[in-house]
């Protein structure tokens, strides 16, 4: 008598033969009490196997499910309020930067306009003592002058050594170029007739 | 999805499968679009089953607990990642799966594996074929559940959830290759050698059973 395999015999017990298979096997269990013992004991552990039971979750198993549910979503409602903040002063980071560089450039775009008011109130020359025609001709070019008002003083910035020593760099940058007004000031008081002397 | 129509009966016994299967994928849909309602009925159909899934397979209540709220936290979070074309049990499975083999290797360093011979002061077909009288006592319910729970547990991995998902789950070769992801032939082959060696390690209690 040709037995089945084993695994044929255990793919009888869980049905997973088509049915002229099932039924050749069956016909061969009638006729064979060796496999119809390994049959038996497939189908015998099958039940043996029911008798380790399971517990169902604890009362609140479902309402710590929908917590945690919760929980979820206000965690991910909370992040896109955060994500919305976040953009939002990023927003109003920029707006305020890009103010204040406007504020600078329009500052820098309108130094000459804003020069004579700085001059009024950093150089008192209305009490400075006129220079003479001879000092007048002593006088260096514009460039040179504003370079010696850093390195030798002229009398204005003697006048006030405060200003230049308190001021930031920026400041003695504005002295420099008020400097350099003064010279041409000074240079179109000077009489002509006393300018061609000197020349 | 066309219904054979070849044997009225199965025709119906198909027709009514397909339902439920519609409605586990229909359920999902609406909690996609929000539907909290849905949820809630999928928790209720599928706690049970996933609890005892894994209370079987992590052999801890409290720790079993966690791991099916994780489970349904993930579903309900990968709502919209979820595609119709995958059952919802095989996926639902694959979750509850994954999550339970890395607690299980996570535990491994802090105390022996669940089920393993070692874990219970000694293996289990020794206990249990020792021939002391407390044999009868063992075959008390408590004592046959433990000496079936430690059989099972004691199965290779793939083996047990093969087991656990086929036995217990009744979840069909075809999902159960899904989850494990190998083939139904390789399913088939697992049960096959995991009855066998169940079917010896259990000896005793299939004896027992036949007196």
């Amino acid at each position: 008598m040709n037995c089945p395999e084993r695994e044929r015999l255990f793919d009888h017990t869980q049905r997973l033969l088509d049915q002229p298979e099932a039924a050749r096997v069956r016909a061969h269990l009638e006729a064979c009490p060796q496999c119809s013992r390994v049959v038996d004991g497939y189908l015998r552990l099958d039940s043996v196997l029911d008798e380790w039971t399971t517990v169902e979750p604890s009362p609140g198993f479902d309402a710590r499910v929908r917590q945690a549910v919760e929980t979820s979503q206000a965690g991910s409602a909370a992040r896109g309020l955060w994500g919305l903040r976040w953009a939002g002063g990023l927003a109003l980071a920029s707006l305020g930067i890009l103010l204040v560089a406007g504020l600078v450039w329009l500052t820098r775009s309108h130094r000459p306009v804003s020069v004579p008011a700085t001059v009024a109130t950093q150089s008192p020359r209305p009490t400075a003592p006129a220079p003479t025609p001879r000092e007048v001709a002593k006088l260096t070019p514009p460039s040179v002058a504003s370079h010696q008002a850093v390195t030798a003083p002229q009398p204005v910035t003697e006048l006030e050594p405060k200003a230049v020593s308190s001021s930031e760099d920026e400041d003695a940058h504005a002295l420099e170029d008020d400097d350099l007004v003064a010279n041409f000031d000074l240079l179109s008081e000077i009489p002509k007739g006393e300018a061609r002397v000197a020349n | 999805m066309n219904s054979p129509q070849l044997f009225p009966g199965q025709c119906v016994v198909y027709n009514v499968a397909s339902m439920a299967i519609k409605s586990d994928l229909e359920l999902m849909l609406r909690v996609r679009r929000g539907d909290a309602a849905s949820f809630e009925t999928l928790l209720s159909r599928y706690r049970v089953p996933l609890m005892g899934f894994l209370r079987r397979m992590v052999r801890d209540q409290a720790l079993a607990e966690d791991l099916a709220q994780e489970v349904f936290l993930r579903v309900y979070k990968a709502r919209e990642r979820y595609q119709p074309e995958a059952r919802f049990t095989t996926w639902l499975y694959r979750i509850a799966t994954n999550l339970a083999l890395n607690a299980i290797r996570d535990r491994k360093d802090e105390v022996p594996e669940s089920g393993s011979e070692e874990a219970e002061g000694g293996p289990v077909i020794e206990r249990f074929v020792d021939p002391q009288p407390t044999v009868e006592q063992q075959l008390m319910k408590g004592d046959r559940e433990r000496l079936i729970r430690g059989a099972v547990e004691s199965l290779p991995e793939n083996q047990r959830l093969a087991v656990l998902l086929h036995k217990y789950q009744e979840v069909d070769y075809r999902q159960i290759a899904g989850i494990l992801r190998v083939s139904e032939s390789a399913v088939k082959s697992l049960l096959f050698r995991a009855y066998e060696t169940l079917r010896l390690r259990l000896e005793p209690l299939l004896r027992e059973g036949r007196i």
